[in-house]
């Protein structure tokens, strides 16, 4: 039976490190996950934290033979303090990290797992840094994994909240003009979950978007285009558009997010009006 | 009219004047002109400057990504070596009054010789105008202006978005960088960059 870790106290908050199984199994995968719990009024950071902020970082120590993959981000939330916007989470969030094991790990009684977790913790008056070290303790047994029981919940409220990706019948492209990336999602026919009401881009990828700016959406039948303007300390127009997408349908149904990563076009698309096709414009600012 | 209420409609105004305009700094373009009351009491003019290189340092002195630039000595390091080089270095408290970071001119003037901080002046922005006007998202967050008024630099101050002060000594200063390499006429290689730091302190927009 593994030793559940204790939360370790942090600024506003307390912090621990949990696993979704009680044995640590070789040649499966498992996940370990940071559980943070913090004090309301105060928040961590998303992977792009943002205009201001700045995201955990974790330092694994492990094993031999346990080889951790990177974290898993939940859907994160706005936080806007007049024209600043950040992105994080308040309240509770689980960080997975999955975990592939060798297949040549011998079972053993206990293993120690161990992590460094550098933090910044923050409320709309102030940041506090942080570190703590966290401590798990767990078998090595081979056969399929048990569940820990205790922070089950945990996992399954954790996957729930990561972003999916989007509907087979979405066609989604990017395009940019001078000021601003247009992401455009065709489902062909009327989608099935009706007309989106609204819709929140979270850019994966720091200084890209202006994360203050409104993000204007025309939604139709068939099709919704979302605009967003680009950041003033983007010079050189990225490849590809990655995020995360918020979209609400308005009736009963619940917020879906999707994981966005679409090619953006290279040219600036000449509009005439009533034309449906993109033609190709001299250079790129 | 009371005092507090004459305070809260000039900051009503001022971001409202500054909302409208759709400019914000961009590197490449000119630097917006400002005005602003130093410590000292003078009024300064970012235009009184045209001729030379401005350093433009939102500042926050409750903030621990600033604190590690003065904990080190770093900020007062460049101050100093960058206005011996006839750079002006400008840093702006844009925090609103009963935020972080709020510090009257006594206590600007105060801190700047407890930490021997020797910027060319201290700009009080309670009102937050400038710092809308440029966009300034965090402290620190660094502009470098070009003699000819043009913003040649826009974001970090280095490359290590951390607090910890052992990561100074290692890190790549954009500022001296982007200063560097214009002084010697070539162009900044890295011209703007994500700004680190905790977010700038404004007053909340009352529209």
């Amino acid at each position: 039976m593994g030793t559940n870790a204790r939360a370790t106290p942090i600024s506003h908050g307390a912090l621990e490190l949990v696993a979704d199984s009680q044995s640590i199994p070789p040649g499966r995968e498992f996940k370990l996950g940071l559980h943070f719990q913090l004090e309301k009024g105060w928040h961590i950071y998303w992977v792009n934290p943002g205009d201001s902020g700045e995201p955990p970082r974790v330092e694994w120590h492990l094993p031999a033979g346990l080889n951790p993959g990177v974290i898993e981000w939940p859907t994160p939330q706005r936080f806007q303090s007049s024209t600043v916007v950040d992105y994080g989470y308040e309240d509770a969030v689980l960080l997975m990290v999955p975990v592939n094991v060798d297949a040549s790990l011998k079972p053993q009684r206990s293993a120690q797992i161990g992590a460094t977790v550098k933090l910044l913790v923050c409320s709309h008056e102030m940041c506090i840094p942080g570190q703590a070290e966290l401590s798990l303790t767990l078998p090595v047994r081979a056969g399929l994994p048990v569940p820990d029981n205790k922070d089950a919940s945990l996992f399954t409220a954790a996957q729930k909240s990561l972003p999916q990706a989007p509907p087979q019948t979405w066609k989604l492209t990017a395009a940019q003009t001078s000021d601003s990336f247009v992401l455009s999602a065709n489902f062909g026919r009327r989608s099935a979950g009706g007309e989106i009401t609204s819709a929140m881009f979270f850019p994966l990828v720091e200084s890209e978007i202006r994360n203050s700016a409104p993000q204007k959406l025309v939604s139709q039948k068939t099709n919704f285009q979302l605009t967003l303007r680009k950041s003033d300390q983007l010079l050189n127009p990225p490849a590809w558009l990655r995020g995360v997408l918020v979209v609400s349908f308005g009736n009963s149904q619940p917020d879906r997010t999707f994981s966005i990563d679409v090619p953006v076009s290279k040219n600036l698309p000449v509009r005439n009006p009533g034309a449906t096709k993109m033609s190709s414009a001299v250079g790129v600012r | 009219m009371k005092r507090s209420n004459l305070f809260s409609i000039l900051i009503a105004l001022a971001l409202c004047a500054v909302s409208a305009a759709a400019w914000a700094a961009k590197v490449g373009e000119p630097a917006p002109d400002f005005t602003g009351t130093a410590s000292s009491g003078q009024t300064i003019h970012l235009s009184d400057y045209r001729g030379k290189y401005v350093v433009l340092e939102w500042h926050n002195n409750g903030c621990p990504f600033v604190g590690k630039h003065y904990k080190s000595g770093n900020m007062q390091r460049l101050e100093k070596e960058w206005t011996a080089r006839g750079v002006v270095w400008l840093t702006i408290e844009s925090s609103a009054p009963g935020k972080q970071g709020y510090v009257t001119a006594n206590e600007e003037n105060d801190y700047l010789a407890k930490l021997q901080a020797s910027p060319t002046a201290a700009l009080l922005d309670p009102t937050g105008a400038i710092g809308h006007l440029y966009d300034a998202k965090t402290s620190p967050h660094m502009f470098v202006v070009n003699p000819q008024g043009i913003l040649i630099y826009d974001g970090a101050i280095d490359d290590k978005p951390t607090t910890d002060l052992d990561d100074v000594p290692g890190a790549t200063n954009y500022v001296s960088l982007a200063l560097e390499q214009a002084m010697a006429g070539k162009p900044v290689a890295t011209a703007a960059t994500r700004p680190y730091g905790c977010s700038v302190k404004y007053a909340e927009s009352t529209h």
